[in-house]
């Protein structure tokens, strides 16, 4: 464009001000550029690291410890159980989200009283009374409910109406019991997670969708929870890398195939402390930077037709046509 | 050819201990469009929302097209309908709210889209035809993969009149459908509405367009403190009221 505007006076000159200067600023950067020396120094030149150890020359074969066979083991495991707890987490959260939300006041106690126990008792409790719950019965079993009273009452002894049923100490035991415990608490915080996505719906959304004739399990799936979920999946995203490092709570189950314990382990056995804990620091700090990327992404896609991206963009096209610009490729421009 | 399309007879509606509705009855026969006109609080908007069932009504009965809405009547005794028998019976009332209450992560056309493709399970590239058709009608052609955020209240408020037209709806509901718009947006929705009722489409319309009433609506109904004040053919309703109540309130609008 010209100098000249439409009205034909000439633009003024753009103005050339000093800024400001922040001199507190600079020494907060020169503060942080000194301790940023120091630490580099200190982990680069410091002998009591010993990287060598860590990466390469823990075992023959060029192996350091963070990629020795049992802590790859105990990688694994951790993986597994903070992915199955947090799926047992959500499942059971969304449940109990709807539960609260629910005009019946059972429903809605029941959740409740669920949120307030597994929100009251630490995870640390809940790992160790997990693996020992086997202690309350003999067997687990999936059949009738009451059968031995109800068998008393029709002067029976002993009905077994069971299908199918395990021993308690073989199925309430180690990783089963890790990942209930895990599971389940983290149900009670996804719960109240769900709901304040779903309460941070506008009604009228859902007023809309019933009107339409929509059932109400469709006005909760198809336009509810989707748009909940901006809601939901940044303290999702805190509740995965929280329950990646409460994993390591599991090893008072106890559970061995957990990375933490294994690292423990070799430390023990070798008396190389600090190594070792600067391994599973680097394992830690590599599984929660892979969760934040996917993060990223995950929110991303739930943010379709949000913020200003989508506004900015239509506005800018407006700009450009206004000043007899270039129409947009998809030739909305014409309005 | 006059039939009744919409009957409602002594709706009474509270909300806990305050009485909205206090004894409505009103006939819209088919092919009329019935503009509801009073002010705010007199309950026009929950009546409109008592029709098609998403307010309970506490006393009286409302009838679609003959249907009772939200209840069974089985030797004498009214039933509940189960949601799927309520879901069922909104499928042929399309409803415009004030707020658009478009699906902000679907886009235009997925908006329009969704209720006949996941209500009605009808053929997805038919519905897509036809909801481009009716986008076009409504002047949004050029719209269909924009998300709502992108457009002016003027553009969302069409196509959540196109959304409610997908479904073929027997009637249409109008609630306040101009009062969120900037007053130069306020033309091109009502536009549409005079389109759709020259095409003969029932419409109960609140609103408090007085020129719309004027020129399209067959009939005019003033209500207050939740009673129908005063009813009848728009002329004799704005050009000549006969209560002081409507008396008042038009010359405060008009």
């Amino acid at each position: 464009m010209s100098d000249q505007t439409q009205t034909g006076r000439v633009r003024p000159e753009p103005i050339k001000a000093v800024p400001v200067r922040h001199p507190g600023r600079w020494l907060a950067i020169a503060v942080l550029a000194v301790l940023t020396a120091m630490f580099l120094h200190l982990i680069l030149t410091n002998d009591q690291f010993r990287w060598s150890f860590i990466f390469s020359s823990y075992e023959p074969g060029k192996r350091g410890v963070m990629f020795t066979g049992p802590v790859l083991d105990g990688l694994r495991g951790t993986l597994l159980l903070t992915v199955t707890s947090m799926l047992i987490g959500v499942v059971f959260g969304v449940v109990l989200a709807i539960m609260r939300l629910s005009d019946n006041w059972i429903l809605r106690g029941v959740a409740f009283v669920y949120i307030w126990f597994f929100r009251a008792v630490p995870r640390l409790v809940l790992a160790v009374l997990f693996g020992n719950l086997n202690i309350l019965w003999a067997r687990i079993g999936f059949g009738l409910p009451f059968d031995q009273q109800i068998g008393r009452l029709f002067g029976i002894d002993d009905l077994n109406a069971q299908f199918y049923s395990i021993k308690a100490s073989d199925l309430l035991v180690g990783f089963v019991a890790g990942m209930l415990a895990l599971g389940l608490s983290e149900a009670a915080y996804m719960a109240e997670i769900v709901r304040a996505g779903i309460q941070s719906i506008d009604p009228g959304q859902g007023e809309a969708a019933t009107a339409l004739g929509l059932s109400r399990a469709q006005v909760l799936r198809r336009v509810v929870l989707p748009q909940a979920m901006r809601v939901i999946v940044p303290p999702t995203g805190n509740e995965v890398i929280a329950m990646v490092k409460d994993t390591s709570l599991v090893a008072f189950v106890p559970v061995a195939g957990e990375l933490f314990f294994q690292l423990n382990a070799i430390k023990s056995r070798t008396f190389v402390v600090l190594p070792v804990l600067v391994a599973a620091v680097i394992w830690y700090l590599i599984i929660c930077t892979v969760l934040m990327i996917a993060q990223f992404f995950v929110e991303r896609h739930f943010s379709r037709g949000y913020g200003v991206t989508g506004r900015a963009r239509l506005r800018l096209r407006d700009i450009q046509i206004e000043q007899g610009g270039r129409p947009t490729a998809d030739g909305s421009a014409a309005t | 050819m006059s039939t009744e399309m919409v009957r409602a007879e002594d709706v009474h509606k509270s909300f806990g201990p305050l009485e909205v509705l206090r004894g409505i009855d009103l006939v819209v026969n088919s092919g009329e469009v019935c503009c509801v006109l009073g002010p705010s609080g007199s309950g026009k908007s929950t009546f409109l929302r008592c029709v098609n069932h998403l307010e309970k009504i506490n006393a009286g009965k409302i009838f679609v097209d003959g249907d009772l809405i939200g209840y069974h009547e089985r030797g004498g005794k009214l039933h509940e309908m189960k949601n799927s028998e309520v879901s069922r019976q909104r499928r042929a009332i399309g409803m415009v709210f004030q707020r658009f209450n478009l699906f902000p992560h679907m886009t235009v056309l997925q908006n329009v889209m969704e209720a006949p493709c996941r209500v009605k399970k009808e053929n997805k590239l038919e519905v897509r035809d036809r909801a481009a058709a009716l986008l076009d009608r409504v002047g949004l052609g050029d719209k269909v993969d924009s998300y709502p955020g992108q457009l002016s209240g003027g553009q969302q408020q069409r196509v959540a009149i196109a959304r409610a037209l997908a479904m073929r709806p027997k009637l249409m509901l109008f609630d306040e459908p101009t009062s969120a718009l900037d007053p130069e947006l306020v033309g091109e929705v009502l536009d549409v509405m005079k389109d759709l009722a020259r095409d003969g489409m029932t419409m109960v319309v609140v609103t408090h367009e007085i020129g719309f009433a004027r020129e399209v609506g067959d009939q005019v109904v003033f209500m207050d403190g939740g009673v129908v004040v005063e009813q009848g053919p728009p002329a004799e309703i704005l050009g000549n009221p006969k209560h002081d109540r409507t008396k008042a309130f038009l010359s405060k609008v008009l």
